[in-house]
Parts: C-alpha cells; structure tokens; sequence
C-alpha cells in the first residue's frame, strides 16, 4: 500500500485525526468493542481500590474520626498515642502478633502438606484417587460458617483433648489452606508436564534424585506462590478464627477489625488493618520478584505466558 | 457430665413435671442404686412444687425476688484460716470488666501471685466452657440466673465467709443475703446496672423521660424522623423485656408462650417505626454520636460520659431513664469459686479483694463504669468528685432499688429458655 | 519410574488430615443434629449411632422452612441477596476480565496488578473501609451532597438491604475476578481467529465462541463466591445492624452461642449444607468432566 501520493501530501485516509476528531469518534461509537471494556475496568479498578486507599489514609488522620479529615499524623494512630494507638494499644498489638502466628504456623504446615497431596494426586490413579481428589476440592466451595462450626463442635464433643484457642486456630486455618495449595501446585504440574523427569531417568537418574533435583526445583515457583497465598488467606480469614478463638488473646486482626465496626471504630483500627496490607503487599511484591527470577529461564521475549502468576494462583482446575 | 447423672435427673424432672408416679420414679432410681437415698430426693422434688415455686434445672427452685432461694449445699466450704497458696491464679470474666491496674496488679502484689485472665463472650459461652472443662480457672463472674445451674452441675463450690469480711462490711444489706443465693453461700455480688434508655439530648428533642410512657418511643409514629439510630440491646431477655414492659406487663420471668408472642410482635412492630439497630456497643456510640438513642444499661451511659465521649464535648446531653423499681429491670452479677479449684484461699481472698472499698471505687471510677454493690457509693459525692455527670444521677442505684419488689431476669426452666431463645431468633430473621 | 506406591504415600497425610479435620467434624454436626441435649447445662449430647438418633429437632426445624415461617423468609432473603451478588458481581467482574485477557495489550501488566491487589486486601479490611465511606458524614454522603444529587444524606447502613447486596458484591468479586481471568485466559486465541475468519463479526464471535468456551470459567468462580456467600453472617452485621436484612448465617450464629438448643443450630447447618450440597455436586460433576477431557 503506497503511503505517498502526489507532491508529497500525506493520502487521505492516514492523516492522523484531530483530538477532536479522536473524541468525537469515541463518543459516536462508545460502544465500539474496547472502549466499554476500557471504562468498566478503570472504574472497577478505582472502585475497588478507592476505599482502601482512603482507610488507609485515614490512618493518619490527627484526630479521632474516621470520617472526618482533621489533618495529618504520620504516627499518632500506629504508634505515637500513648493508650489507643497499635503499638500501645494491648489489645491491637496482641490481635496483630495473633495474626502473624496463626499465619506462620499455616504456611509451615500447609505448604509441604499440600505440596505432597498435589503430587500425590495429581499422579495417583484409580478410585481411591478420584474420592481424595473429590474430599480434597470440598473445602473450596464450603461456607465458612460451615467449616467454623463443625470445627468447634468437633473440638468439643469429639477432639475433646484440644480446646478453643491458638492450636484449634491454627488446624483449622490447616484445613482450608490445604486445598489452595493443591490447586496452585497441581496448576503448576501440569504446565510442567513429564518431560524433564523422563528426561532426568532416561540420563541415569534413580526416582529419589529425579523428585530432589528436577521435580522440586521446577515446582519451587509454585511452592513460593502457595506460601504467599496461604499467608494471605491466613491473614484474611474471620470465620474459622472467630469460631475457635478462646477469648479475646486469641483474637485476630480481622476480628477485632470486626468488633470496632460495630462499635465506634477509631483510626488505630485502621493503621492495625493498614499494616496488615502493607505487609501482605510486601510479601506479594517479593513473591513476585522471585517468581519472575525463579521461571526466568522459562519465558521467552514475545511468547505468551501460560504460566504466569496469575494464571498459576487462580487456575481452579478447569 | 455422667450419661448415668443426667439419667437421673431426668427421671426426678419427669417426677417433678408429673410424667412419672412416685412408685415408678423410685423404681427408676433404684436401677441406679438409688433406692435409699431415693425417697428425700424425690421429697425434695416434691417440696419445690409444693412451695409454688417452680423446679428449675436440677431440681432447684427458679429463684425470684419475692421467693428467695437456699442453693443446695454440694459439699462443705475450705476450712478458714488457711495460708494462701502459690501462683498463678486464674480468673473468668468478660474482656474489659475489671481493671487491670486498681484491681489485678493490686491483688498480684498483695499475694504475691502472678493472676492470668481468661475471657468469655458472654455468660452462654462462659457455662459452655466451665462445663466442657475446657479452661482451667480458679474464679469465674457470673449471674445470678446462672448459679442453680453452677451449683446443680457442681461447677461452683461453697464459700466460707471467714475469709471475706468485706461482705459484711461493705456491701448493700439487701445483696449480702440475696434472693437468688441465700446466706451468700456460694457468690457474692460485684456491679449493679439497671436497664433503661439512653439519649443524647442534642439530637432527639422530645422530654423522653417526661413522657406517660417512655417506652413508646419505639413505638411512637413520631420516632419515624429517627429511623435508623436507635438501638435495642442484642440480648434475649432484654430485649422481649422491653416489649413486654411496654404493654405494662411486668412479669419478665414468664413462660407463657402468648405473652412471649405478643412481646415478638411488638418487637417486629418496631423495625416500621424506628428501624432499630440491635447491638451493646451504646457506651460508644452513644457518645460519638452515631445513635442517637438506644435502650441501655446505666453503666454505659456512665462509661459512655466518662471514658468514651470525645475531648470537649458536652457531657451534658448524655440522658438516662430508668422507670424505677417494680417497673425496671434491675440486675447484679456476681463471683464465684469454682470447685475444680487448686487454689481456694486464694480465690476466696480475690472475692474479699474485689469488695475492698477503695479497690471497687477505683476499678468503678478508673475503668469499668458500672457502679459495684457498695453502699458507701452515693451519687450526689461521685457528682461533687466531677465523676458524675449531674444529669446522670439517676444511673446509680441504691439499697432501696433492690430487694423484694424489684424485677429481675432470673433463672428459667429449660423448656422457658428455649421459648424466649426461639422468639429472639424469630425477632432476629425479620421475618 | 517411580514406584505405584509413592504418590499414594504422598497423598496419604493430606488426605488423612482432611478425613479428621474436614468429615469428621462434619459427622460431629450430625451427631449433635440429632443429638440431646444435658439438661442441666443445655450443652449439646451427640448420638453417634445412627440407631440413637432422635428427629424431632431436625423436623421442627425443617418446619421451620415451611413457606410463612421463620426459616422460610430468610432462606428466601439470602438467595434474593446471593442471586443478585452474584449477578451484579458477573455483570461487573466479567467485562473487567474480559478485557485484561483479551485486550489489554501494554496495560496488561499494570491492570493485572491492579486487579489482583483487592484479592490481597483483607476482607475486614474492605469492609471497614467501605463502612467508613458509607457512614452518615462518610466522604460517600458529602460527595452526593456537595454534586447536589439528594438534598438529605440518605442512610446507607441502617438496614438497606441494597447496602448488603452491594456489600457482598464489593466483598466478593475479586474472588470472582481471579478465577475468571485465569479461565479465559486459557481460551485459545487462534479459535477466535478461526471463527473472525469464517465471517463472524466482533459480537458474533463473542456470543459464539467466546462465551460458551467461558461458561466451565464463570461456572467455576460463580460457585466460589456463591456457596461462600450462603454463609455469610458477618457482612449483614457490619453494613447494616438490623434485623431486616437478616442471614441464614445469623440464625445460626444465634442457635451456637448460646442457649438450650444447640441440636438446632446444627441442624441448621445441615439444612444449609444440604442445600449448597445440590450446587456443590453440579460443581463437582462438571469439575470432573472437565478433567476428564484434559486428561484424555
């Protein structure tokens, strides 16, 4: 297609529109296949993120309100006011160290488990497999609520032997992140394939040295990507805590983010919550620098990414 | 509990109800080897009825003000004059209802024990656990509906007075040998509260408290204009008491299934009118101002004054009724020695710490904002000490306000329990 | 190459853990659904024999969901609620998934993240934040009075059922976001080409191949966010006190916290369970289908 024509003028149909031109033709048409899409999603985007930016900004409001903006305090509410605030506060500092514990203790149990229960059934065939692939997939779709009581009255008429507290708490956070790890790491199985251990036997290597030196590095991504989702939800999660909390030592973060919004909430209850982001933020941000140098071998420039992060953390098997 | 402990009383409450014939509820017992002893039981049981007080759980009478209750003694209290024992001590309580400076750090020094708290919820949840055996304590608090139940399920142990002089000394005449616990056999009392209404004067400008009845504000087409910031209390019997005593019936034990009905749609008939929020955190928003009036206990409108209200708000706008005694609901709660415990002298020194004078004041004036059952405290000296706001006299209690006349929630049988639980939840679906 | 009995042995503790910790306590509710009760403490006595059941709290409470009765309406509530969360959060979450599979070229990465980053963002969190907004003086009411478009401040929290719906929706659609994204990512683009090609226009294109080959996705992040949804009490109770809007979950909060009938409150459970378990079961059929064909 010849993009010159007489004397040099640039052909018509290429000149390059106006602003008004280009607004006018994306309001004629704003329906026109992406821009729809376009709005929706930023808006969605601010949507969704607005109100947590401004929960978090009134963390540092000088005042008590949490509605009202009396001006700024970089850390009258995280540590600086001597009774309320989260360091001084005993209540939100115990809710916080709560929260963390909970969320190590779930990460350090979940993950190896899960990551064997993948293994195990991604590979394992016959009905047994299909019935603990099946019991492995309920506690996705489970209510809460449901697994909460049914963990405290197990706890109560059966386990009798472990009270409502920190342990209960932290089987119960077990038994659902369990499932979120087996699917995380049977996602990234599957973009694996067999190949590099067959690879692996057909160069000598026994069963032992094949899952410790080619099977395990590969899903170390996947394993790092389970970590940090099990600590999110770990942090997230209200029901299951609630449900075998002991009393207010064994309360978590999002309780007592829950009780002060049912009461007169006070921006400290905003910096707890905002720290909890800011951590969780961290450890996305670093899981994410890692993944990217762990799979760095695996992408090349131009190629559509199947096994991204996203991809691996929300692929529910489909 | 023994499966072969709640056989038996089923088969004294099957006596008591009339299900069973004498002969055939000692043939029962006597499968249980019960035969001897069977007879005063089953006289026991008898007696209650005979008195005209209903037999409760266990077979203990439903204490009510006017018919004062002996709990049956399980055991015999510790000798007196014992030697304190060693650390840790454990207490059961709600979260923030005593104070850890005034009250705990002063016991740990005294005794030289170091004193661990274990919280509950609510009473339901504390029953729960002290029955399961799931926490280790050596003193719970408690209410008075509760303690027939404590006592039949042998959870609290007997108190020997010798070691609490301060019962004597400083409580209220009338709480010393209460209805619900004659001869202070097994409690004694902590803070007092009466339930009423709580208003901020700057938002809502009718005279409540001048009003024929002020119950009727949630029910009054004239509260429309305040749809949406007034509370009733998240609490069963507070709740339907409320809507019972609206209709000036005054009887807050019933069991009768048309009262509880009418109190449910009275209740529902609320929601139209004022569409109240149902919660108990009234202490603070009262004083923020995000409810503008909520049917409260009077502790909180004290608390709400002196700890929760803003620097340099009004004080003054803070409003309390209560409709006084024999047509308001007056309460106590109390502390008790469990009978698992390993340290009783301690616990009974910790009962005697609790009604210390000053330590009660301080925990009062310092924190909790619920008025303990001393009668040294008196309102007119808390308004000159600046701790009382003046308008908020009438928070405070006085001997007189308890006693024979008074209402009270009180025990009720298990079947009552289940009525008033399933006309809450009813409340609660809106449907 | 590696032995039979390794991944059965792999699978073993996992597997083992869930058995306890997941089917037992489910049997634990069953046992005190149909237990009794101590009559001294009202704590609940599980029968474990089937043969020592007693039915007659799990019947009046079935009772209970006879049209007209307690149950019944808020049954009927929360599906109304749970329906409409779910519709709006497609209506909203699908376009905005769509978009960043298929079309966010250079903006991919940063939309993605962006997307993503409410997942990570405490529940509690959004929910304090989105109270915050709402409240009578909240930054939500000045806006809508500074723009002049109501003259009053109108009352988001106090028992407006559309302020549980939206809750729900803001509360739950990155659960739904994720999954969706992931799904129709998976799409093959070169059927959509296939399909451009055969003379499909864009919308064609859309409603024929895009949509049915998405339907396993929005199936799968439907059912992740709507069985959860069921069970919510905690959302009712922050962004709106009042009994009006009232969830199952609450009628079950109120039976176990308390009082002489616990062997309600687990039937309730089981009735809820039940319930969820015909959706869960489609689910799980359609799972299995699916993996069926990526096994072949």
């Amino acid at each position: 297609m010849s993009a010159v024509t007489e004397h040099g003028a640039p052909p018509r149909g290429l000149v390059e529109p106006t602003l008004g031109k280009k607004i006018r033709s994306w309001v004629a048409n704003p329906w026109g296949h992406p821009r729809f899409l376009v709005v929706i999603t930023w808006l969605y985007v601010v949507i969704s993120i607005v109100p947590a930016v401004v929960a978090i900004q009134f963390s540092f409001n000088a005042g008590r309100s949490v509605t009202a903006w009396q001006g700024f305090d970089l850390t009258r509410w995280y540590f600086g006011d001597p009774a309320y605030s989260v360091w001084h506060d005993p209540r939100l500092q115990h809710a916080f160290w709560q929260s963390l514990k909970l969320a190590g203790l779930d990460m350090a149990i979940a993950t190896p488990l899960g990551v064997l229960l993948a293994l195990g059934l991604a590979r394992w065939r016959g009905p047994l497999a299909s019935a603990s692939n099946f019991i492995m997939l309920f506690p996705l779709v489970t209510p809460e609520l449901m697994m909460g009581v049914s963990l405290f009255l197990v706890f109560l008429h059966i386990f009798k032997f472990i009270q409502p507290g920190t342990t209960a708490q932290v089987l119960g956070h077990v038994t659902f992140s369990l499932s979120y790890v087996v699917v995380i790491v049977r996602g990234r199985l599957f973009s694996i394939g067999k190949q590099y251990e067959e690879a692996a036997a057909d160069l000598g290597a026994t069963p032992a040295e094949s899952l410790r030196l080619v099977l395990l590095p590969l899903l170390l991504p996947a394993v790092f990507s389970s970590l940090m989702m099990v600590f999110a939800i770990s942090i997230d999660d209200f029901v299951i805590s609630q449900w075998l909390s002991c009393g207010s030592e064994c309360d978590t973060v999002p309780i007592r983010v829950y009780s002060s919004t049912r009461g007169a909430p006070l921006p400290s209850v905003n910096a707890l919550a905002a720290i909890m982001v800011y951590m969780t933020l961290s450890a996305i941000g670093i899981a994410y620098l890692v993944y990217r140098f762990m799979t760095r071998g695996e992408r090349r420039s131009g190629e559509h990414q199947r096994g991204g992060m996203v991809q691996t953390m929300g692929g529910f098997d489909m | 509990m023994a499966k072969r402990d709640l056989q038996i009383e089923s088969i004294l409450t099957g006596y008591r109800r009339g299900f069973l014939s004498r002969r055939a509820a000692l043939k029962a017992l006597g499968a249980f080897g019960l035969a001897a002893g069977a007879s005063p039981l089953l006289d026991f049981a008898a007696l209650a009825d005979e008195a005209g007080k209903q037999a409760g759980i266990g077979g203990i009478p439903l204490a009510r003000p006017d018919k004062p209750v002996t709990l049956p003694v399980n055991g015999s209290p510790i000798k007196s004059g014992m030697e304190p024992e060693k650390g840790p001590f454990n207490i059961f309580n709600y979260q923030d209802y005593v104070d850890q400076k005034s009250v705990i750090d002063t016991f740990s020094k005294k005794y030289n024990v170091e004193v661990v708290l274990t919280t509950f919820d609510s009473m339901d949840q504390a029953i729960t656990r002290l029955a399961s055996g799931s926490v280790d304590a050596d003193s719970t608090n408690i209410t008075p509906d509760r303690l027939a139940q404590a006592v039949a399920g042998k959870l609290i142990q007997p108190i020997n007075q010798d070691y609490i002089p301060n019962l004597g000394k400083n409580i209220f005449k009338s709480l010393q040998n209460p209805y619900y616990d004659q001869g202070s056999q097994y409690s004694v009392p902590y803070n007092l509260y009466s339930t009423g209404i709580g208003w901020r004067s700057d938002k809502v400008k009718e005279d409540i408290a001048g009003m024929a009845n002020p119950w009727s504000v949630f029910w009054d087409d004239n509260s429309k204009k305040y749809s949406g910031y007034f509370g009733i209390l998240d609490d069963t019997r507070e709740s339907l008491g409320m809507a019972m005593m609206y209709r000036g019936q005054y009887d807050v034990n019933t069991e009768d299934s048309d009262l509880l009905e009418k109190a449910l749609a009275d209740l529902k008939a609320t929601v139209p009118v004022c569409n109240p929020k149902i919660n108990i955190t009234e202490y603070q928003t009262l004083a923020d101002g995000s409810m503008y009036l909520h049917q409260s206990w009077s502790g909180d409108l004290l608390g709400a004054a002196v700890f929760y209200m803003p620097e340099g708000a009004d004080k003054s706008v803070l409003q309390y009724w209560w409709p006084g005694k024999g047509k308001g609901v007056v309460q106590n709660d109390c502390w008790s020695i469990l009978a698992k415990s390993k340290k009783p002298v301690l616990a009974h020194l910790w009962l005697n710490h609790l009604l210390d004078s000053e330590v009660s004041y301080n925990n009062f004036t310092g924190f909790t904002g619920y008025q303990p059952a001393q009668a040294a405290i008196n309102a007119d000296q808390l308004v000159k000490d600046g701790i009382l706001p003046a308008q908020l006299k009438n928070t405070i209690l006085t001997e007189d306000d308890l006693g024979a006349g008074s209402l009270q929630y009180g025990a009720l049988t298990a079947k009552g329990q289940a009525l008033w639980q399933n006309a809450y939840a009813r409340f609660n679906s809106g449907a | 190459m590696y032995p039979k009995w390794l991944w059965p042995v792999f699978a073993v503790p996992g597997v083992l853990w869930l058995i306890l910790l997941f089917l037992v306590p489910f049997y634990a509710v069953i046992g005190v659904a149909f237990g009794g009760v101590d009559p001294i403490f009202m704590n609940a006595v599980p029968n474990w024999n089937p043969a020592d059941w007693q039915f007659d709290s799990m019947l009046t409470t079935l009772g209970g969901f006879l049209p007209g009765n307690q149950y019944w309406a808020v049954l009927l509530r929360t599906t109304v609620y749970v329906a409409l969360a779910l519709a709006g959060s497609l209506l909203l979450g699908y376009p905005v998934a769509y978009y960043i599979s298929r079309h966010a070229k250079r903006t991919k990465g940063i939309l993605l993240a962006l997307v993503v980053l409410p997942f990570w963002v405490s529940y509690m969190m959004r929910m304090l934040a989105w109270v915050n907004l709402f409240s009578p003086n909240g930054f939500v009411n000045k806006f809508l009075l500074w723009t002049h478009i109501v003259n009053t401040p109108p009352d988001w929290l106090n028992g407006n059922p559309a302020s549980v719906v939206l809750g729900l929706i803001y509360g739950y659609i990155p659960y739904l976001i994720l999954p969706l994204l992931a799904a129709l990512d998976r799409i093959d683009r070169s059927i959509l080409e296939a399909a451009r090609d055969l003379g499909a226009n864009p919308a064609e294109a859309f409603y024929h191949v895009t949509l049915p080959l998405s339907k396993p996705g929005i199936l799968g992040a439907s059912v992740i966010i709507a069985l959860p949804m069921f069970g919510d009490y905690y959302t009712p109770n922050i962004v709106s006190g009042s009994p009006r809007t009232s969830m199952l979950g609450n009628q079950i909060d109120i039976f176990f916290h308390g009082g002489p009938q616990p062997s309600v409150g687990a039937a309730l459970t089981l009735i809820l369970s039940a319930f969820l378990a015909v959706l869960m079961a489609y689910y799980m059929v359609t799972i299995a289908k699916a993996q069926k064909e990526l096994q072949a």
